[in-house]
């Protein structure tokens, strides 16, 4: 949990900072977008989290968000391009792809004992490719779908915006119902003794194929809700909707405490990890210096928006960097303190034999 | 099983295959409740494939399984469970990021229903603290096992058996990582498991253990079922007679001549090891085997990984032919001459994807190449020459090291460092998992490079080896040296005495 605080008020101190150079940050039009961003990411940085938490690894996801949004254009569309089904086709169309990726890349890792980078890797490419087949290069357009309601509605109209986005309300059944599965059942204790120690799982009658299977499944699912959210939200499907979308679930999820070794992490943490991503990105935006020149003119400095992955990666590597130190540190004095203990015991011996 | 009580567990000629190798052959065995079965054998005897086998992790090929009475097939680690059967393994199987509750109702938490189900964590932690209380482990069942000591962990491992209601525990070389006190804490425990009428099957090499544990003994050589014997028939020369198949002989290892005193090479003074030696002191001459004896738990290993710089010493000094002698790491002995061949060398001593040829010029391999181009013509002629020196039993020098046996991988890793020039030459456990023939070769090479004035620091835990080769001895217990014996001195139980601990005269005082 520490990490998880200090991740909390790091998150608080940038939030803070952000309001104070550019009120507009928390502006409704701003905060509720945000929020909008920070529910999709962390949709699928929380199936992610159950592979990574497992000791494995999902790079396919960004393509999984693709493909469910390119199908259910593609199905649903009422557009140039789409074939005019209900959205009731569509969606389980692309719902069920996802789920099947996610079966199909646990079952080779898990029955063939293939590396999940690998399989992975092969997976994102794949969907790619099939995604880019689809909309043949082009993109789907969703305009007059009522899909797109699902990104811009919601609860609570204030000034024509709604105050609780629809994604943001399936964000919060995802935390709960993933902080109930991870953190309370057996399946979740078993996901943490898989990734700590999978021989010692096995050993104990887990049946770690399916369990291992399982968070796969979980991954690419998670990722396909989020693809519908991201469809409506976007609005046109392009081959290039999801690219190196992993990516930014990665980092959040390791933002938030899981480590990559496995064993590791926690939703709380996934969610604090996922809200950091966005509110940096969207930070960039945002903030602003105000000024006087020396003429006396008013002023105002932007950070370039070309910085972002700069201050991202370097956002991610100050985290762990702090977090292994402290670890580092932690050891050294452990260790200091056995030997002397010890030494001191040894000695203590040594008197009462001589006595 | 002669005297008539009921029988908790009947194996009979079990047998297992594997591609090119017969594990078991014909195998049997059997245990009562209350009773202590220890089951013996040299590596490769089939003990812990036996093991597997009652555990659940493999099926036999042939052979039948009885538990109380009545025909048992043990297809997976799950049914063996049920049936009451626990293995503890020797490599502690707990997942260190849990905490010791959760480990010890892995794979069984309370409550029946689907995986989804809620976790009684409560009931989990009520349940492991009575468990824990049996043991005798003080310990929260909220503490994350990684902060547990080794011992802790056993006791874990075994209240993890227990909350299985387990009628048959079985436990693979329990106290190879366990301090004295705690193997002393663990035969307790074991006592009181007998007196609640479980079985247990104890694997273990420390024959002074068995003698003290065991009701009966059982001996498998290469896969096969040599006969049992009580403990009151059971004497220490008779089981290693059993286990080796022959009468012992010292015949293999070469004929010691006295040599002219030489002059010290390496002297070690009050060498403080982290999380071993305390303050150590010993010197070794040129041209000599020095032994080191000891249990697990002397920390002979750790120390001589500070010899090495792998694990850099924390204070105390060394000498190496009268310089100072201090390596931060590794680097530094090597280019001191002070070179490992140790004790895991599947691990740490070889790189077993690799070649023999790119094996042996990896510590010098800066000296094969030339701006950074590798001259592997110079590679191979030098991996072929050793390879010759050595007999190395190899199709070719371009062969994968982990296609080789133990002994010819054994050979590869001292080819390796003969391709430098080494003054001081550790050999941690040079045998173990070796075969016998390849043994006497490997003897012979350690003579023939102590002729030729290098010293050998000879870490074993086979007596034989420690009495066959060695000049002194230097007999460690419990991280400290207890005595330097000199080879008019050896003897077992000399040796013996000091390795557990027992005070006696004898022995120069370190």
């Amino acid at each position: 949990m520490r990490r998880e605080l200090g991740m909390t008020v790091a998150l608080l101190f940038m939030c803070l900072g952000l309001w104070l150079s550019n009120p507009d940050f928390l502006g409704q039009s701003n905060a509720l977008n945000t929020v909008r961003q920070i529910s999709m990411l962390g949709i699928y940085a929380v199936g992610i989290a159950f592979v990574i938490i497992g000791g494995g690894i999902d790079l396919s996801i960004g393509s999984v968000i693709g493909l469910t949004g390119v199908l259910i254009a593609k199905f649903s569309s009422p557009g140039a391009g789409g074939l005019g089904y209900s959205l009731w086709v569509g969606i389980p169309l692309g719902l069920g792809a996802a789920l099947t990726v996610g079966i199909l890349q646990g079952l080779l890792i898990t029955r063939l004992k293939l590396q999940p980078f690998i399989v992975t890797l092969g997976g994102m490419l794949f969907i790619r490719g099939v995604s880019q087949t689809i909309v043949q290069g082009g993109t789907l357009s969703l305009a007059g779908s009522k899909l797109l309601n699902l990104a811009n509605g919601g609860f609570w109209l204030h000034n024509g915006d709604p105050l609780i986005p629809y994604p943001f309300l399936i964000f919060v059944a995802v935390l709960a119902v993933a902080t109930y599965v991870l953190h309370f059942t057996v399946f979740g204790r078993y996901v943490y003794a898989l990734g700590g120690n999978r021989d010692a799982a096995a050993y104990s009658g887990v049946n770690v194929r399916g369990v291992e299977t399982a968070t796969y499944l979980i991954s690419a699912g998670l990722a396909g809700v989020a693809g519908v959210c991201y469809a409506a939200y976007i609005g046109q499907m392009s081959q290039q909707v999801g690219v190196a979308y992993e990516m930014y679930a990665i980092a959040a999820a390791v933002l938030g405490g899981c480590s990559l070794r496995g064993g590791e992490g926690t939703v709380l943490g996934v969610l604090i990890g996922s809200a950091m991503m966005r509110v940096i990105d969207n930070g960039i935006n945002m903030f602003q210096l105000n000024y006087q020149d020396a003429d006396g003119i008013h002023r105002i400095w932007r950070l370039d928006p070309n910085w972002t992955f700069i201050i991202i990666g370097g956002v991610i590597l100050v985290a762990v960097i702090l977090d292994q130190v402290v670890h580092i540190v932690q050891d050294k004095r452990r260790i200091r303190r056995a030997a002397d203990a010890a030494l001191a015991a040894s000695d203590a011996q040594q008197h009462s034999k001589a006595a | 099983m002669t005297q008539g009580a009921k029988t908790l567990l009947k194996m009979s000629g079990i047998t297992k295959r594997f591609p090119g190798v017969i594990a078991l052959s014909g195998v049997s065995l059997s245990l009562a409740p209350g009773e202590v079965l220890a089951l013996m054998g040299e590596n490769g005897a089939g003990k812990s494939t036996l093991m597997k086998v009652l555990g659940g992790a493999q099926s036999p090929d042939e052979g039948s399984i009885e538990v109380d009475g009545r025909a048992a097939t043990l297809s997976s680690v799950r049914v063996a469970k049920s049936l009451g059967i626990a293995l503890i393994h020797q490599e502690l199987m707990l997942a260190p990021n849990l905490d010791i509750a959760a480990n010890i109702f892995l794979g069984s938490e309370p409550g029946r229903g689907p995986l989804l189900r809620p976790l009684p964590a409560r009931e989990m932690k009520q349940k492991a603290a009575a468990l824990l209380s049996r043991v005798g482990l003080t310990a929260s069942p909220s503490t994350q096992v990684s902060l547990l000591t080794a011992g802790q962990m056993q006791m874990v491992e075994i209240a993890k058996a227990l909350a299985l209601n387990a009628r048959i525990i079985i436990m693979d070389e329990p106290t190879s990582s366990l301090t004295a006190g705690e193997s002393e804490h663990l035969f307790q425990i074991i006592g009181q498991l007998k007196a609640d009428g479980i079985g247990i099957i104890y694997i273990s090499h420390r024959m002074e253990e068995v003698m003290v544990l065991a009701d009966r003994i059982t001996v498998l050589r290469d896969g096969k079922y040599v006969g049992d014997l009580t403990r009151a028939e059971a004497t220490h020369d008779k089981v290693v007679a059993m286990m080796v198949g022959r009468e012992l002989s010292h015949h293999y290892f070469p004929e010691k001549v006295e040599r002219p005193p030489a002059e010290a090479r390496l002297v070690v003074d009050h060498l403080l090891v982290q999380g071993a030696p305390l303050g150590v002191s010993f010197h070794a001459l040129r041209g000599e085997i020095l032994g080191f004896a000891g249990l697990l738990g002397a920390a002979r290993t750790e120390l001589m990984e500070a010899l090495f710089g792998v694990t850099p010493a924390l204070s105390g000094s060394m000498t190496l032919d009268g310089k100072p002698y201090m390596p931060a790491r590794a680097r530094d002995a090597i280019q001191a001459g002070v070179y490992l061949a140790p004790e895991d060398r599947k691990r740490h001593g070889l790189v077993l994807p690799m070649s023999v040829a790119q094996n042996t010029s990896l510590p010098n391999v800066s000296s094969y190449s030339r701006f950074g181009y590798l001259n592997r013509e110079q590679e191979r002629r030098v991996a072929g020459a050793e390879v010759e020196r050595l007999h190395t039993k190899t199709p070719s020098i371009e062969q994968r090291v982990v296609n080789l046996s133990g002994g010819n991988q054994q050979k590869v890793v001292l080819g390796k460092w003969l391709a430098m020039t080494p003054r001081v030459l550790i050999l941690d456990e040079p045998t173990r998992g070796i075969d016998v023939g390849a043994k006497a070769e490997i003897y012979r090479h350690m003579a023939g490079l102590a002729e030729q004035g290098i010293t050998i620091l000879m870490v074993s835990s086979d007596m034989e080896e420690i009495m066959g080769m060695s000049d002194r001895v230097v007999v460690m217990h419990e991280r400290r040296i207890r005595g330097v014996l000199v080879r008019s001195e050896l003897s077992q139980e000399r040796i013996a005495k000091l390795m557990t601990g027992t005070r006696e005269e004898g022995g120069q005082a370190a």
